[in-house]
């Protein structure tokens, strides 16, 4: 019997730490949302020139980044999509499938994967060494909200920033699956531009966009909330970015796929379009 | 090293922040517990105004989470903080805040923000919590920097001052808002004898200057002789010695002697620790080496 009892106090003990901390996350990110909205029109909650920093930070120096790969994933989806299609119908349909792929999917998810690698795990480290080095506490016992401070005009950028690098993925990947579609497998420009115009609807791109910050708050939050949260050691802080990467991974995939649900429920709804 | 330098207290302070009633902290009842390990045990004291206490005792003694409790980085089990009149523990963010304008904190690491220079660290709660324009807060920028010292490395960056100057910075921060408390968190530690020096000696000229109430933690016995008002010292997260340096020098308790003689033999059972510690080592390495 007792050994049923421990197993079952186990579970309860686990589910009870896993609640806790989810309840510290979404608290977490609640005050980095009201902080990061309410310093734009006070300035005491954190410099207007962090946000600016940030902004920098999190978009500008992500552009080269976003349209590299952006490119190069275009122009791979139909180098290795035309020939399959090619076998079944005209090969012109690459210019939808890729533009809806694009648009819908390929394009907010792999932004926001290469956002978590380069600005997500930036934050982690960045707020855990801070965590370490006790620069936390310093601001806490100067009566200068921490999350306020440091994570709001983070999370303020980030949602802003990630749909920018989104839009900017978006059309490097279109004009990549473009150029290759055009030159390597010579369809025409009219061609591509009517199959586009057929299969692409504006809903493609607003939804990408809409997942793209819902990514943004699951990035900021997971890798500040794991980087404010950083005990110990030097050693601590890599183990926290790694962390903090995965479950961002984990958990834009996981959002990823109950959006594509839910908007695939509402279209049968004729909700959406 | 300018810390001779004539100081008025300000008139800000006098009317809005520092009290001249009551104690300047009242601890009563703290108790704190870590699974098996209690670390605080039922503490209760008080702290007057404008006086320097020492909080020494063993590593591991409870002195730094008793830190950590007085400046809210930590929430107690049992028992309240008084800050001032303000209770530090309050669920109320705000009274918390109020609580926190009261004192400032020089941190064991300086904990200066890496990301400022040195003026924008000590300008940063002047900017939070006033609305001086900025021309005046440069102006007591300076002067707090001044006053430690560090007139000439305003612009510089933490990283690219030494340890000591990184002190004397955290110690400008800490009085920027010209608080009524300042705790120090083993302000000697990784520095050298002289540096070790100016920095008592800032202590001490905060304290007499200012009527800044100094709440020390460290082990450093020539510090604790040169400065201290008060010495408390701790074991086992209880209070076991209470009084001033003279006292100290002239007690009987074998704790306290074992402490100021640090002598391996005694009631504070190091010898222990280390002779098990010893043990497992060299046993470890007798098996690594028999395998």
């Amino acid at each position: 019997m007792q050994p049923v009892i421990n197993l079952i106090s186990g579970i309860g003990a686990f589910v009870n730490r896993y609640i806790a901390t989810l309840g510290a996350a979404v608290k977490f990110g609640g005050v980095a949302a009201v902080y990061g909205v309410a310093g734009i029109f006070n300035r005491r909650i954190y410099p207007r020139h962090d946000l600016i920093v940030q902004i920098d930070y999190t978009g500008a120096r992500s552009t080269p980044i976003m349209i590299l790969l952006g490119f190069l994933v275009g122009a791979s989806l139909v180098i290795q999509t035309t020939p399959s299609l090619a076998r079944y119908g005209p090969g012109e349909l690459v210019a939808g499938v890729v533009g809806v792929s694009v648009l819908r999917t390929l394009g907010p998810l792999l932004a926001a994967i290469i956002f978590a690698g380069r600005v997500g795990a930036g934050f982690t480290a960045e707020l855990g060494t801070m965590a370490v080095s006790e620069e936390i506490l310093a601001l806490d016992t100067m009566g200068i909200h921490p999350v306020g401070y440091l994570v709001a005009p983070r999370f303020l950028a980030a949602c802003v920033m990630l749909p920018a690098c989104t839009i900017l993925f978006d059309l490097a990947a279109l004009s990549g699956a473009y150029v290759v579609g055009i030159y390597q497998f010579n369809i025409s420009h009219e061609s591509w531009m009517d199959v586009t115009k057929q299969f692409v609807r504006l809903s493609d791109f607003t939804f990408g966009l809409a997942k793209s910050v819902i990514f943004a708050v699951i990035i900021t939050l997971t890798c500040c909330y794991k980087g404010f949260n950083v005990k110990g050691s030097g050693m601590e802080v890599g183990r926290a970015t790694m962390q903090a990467i995965v479950i961002s991974l984990v958990l834009i995939i996981f959002a990823d796929f109950v959006m594509s649900m839910v908007y695939n429920f509402l279209s049968k709804l004729g909700i959406v379009g | 090293m300018k810390s001779d330098i004539s100081i008025e207290l300000p008139e800000a302070r006098k009317q809005t922040q520092l009290r001249t009633d009551g104690a300047a902290i009242i601890v009563r009842g703290l108790d704190k517990s870590y699974d098996d390990n209690h670390v605080l045990n039922n503490l209760s004291f008080e702290f007057e105004r404008g006086k320097v206490y020492v909080i020494m005792g063993p590593s591991g003694c409870g002195k730094s989470t008793l830190l950590r409790h007085m400046i809210a980085a930590e929430t107690p089990d049992a028992g309240e903080v008084m800050i001032d009149g303000v209770d530090i523990h309050s669920p109320s963010r705000r009274v918390r805040d109020e609580a926190r304008r009261k004192f400032g904190v020089l941190f064991q690491s300086s904990a200066l923000l890496n990301g400022l220079t040195v003026a924008e660290n000590v300008a940063l709660p002047i900017q939070r919590h006033t609305d001086l324009p900025q021309s005046t807060i440069d102006l007591m920028v300076k002067l707090k920097l001044e006053l430690v010292g560090m007139g000439g490395a305003l612009d510089k960056y933490p990283y690219e001052i030494s340890g000591g100057m990184k002190k004397r910075a955290g110690l400008a921060r800490a009085i920027a808002l010209d608080p009524a408390i300042v705790f120090y968190d083993e302000p000697s530690a990784g520095l050298d004898p002289v540096m070790i020096g100016v920095i008592d000696k800032l202590i001490k000229d905060l304290t007499t200057k200012l009527g800044i109430t100094a709440v020390v933690i460290t082990h450093e016995m020539p510090s604790i002789f040169r400065i201290a008002d008060e010495v408390l010292m701790l074991f086992n997260g209880k209070i076991v010695f209470r009084g001033t340096p003279d006292e100290l020098r002239s007690s009987s308790d074998p704790l306290v002697r074992q402490f100021l003689k640090g002598d391996p033999e005694g009631p504070i059972n190091a010898p222990r620790q280390l002779s098990e510690l010893s043990e497992r080592l060299i046993g470890s390495s007798r098996k690594g080496t028999q395998a």
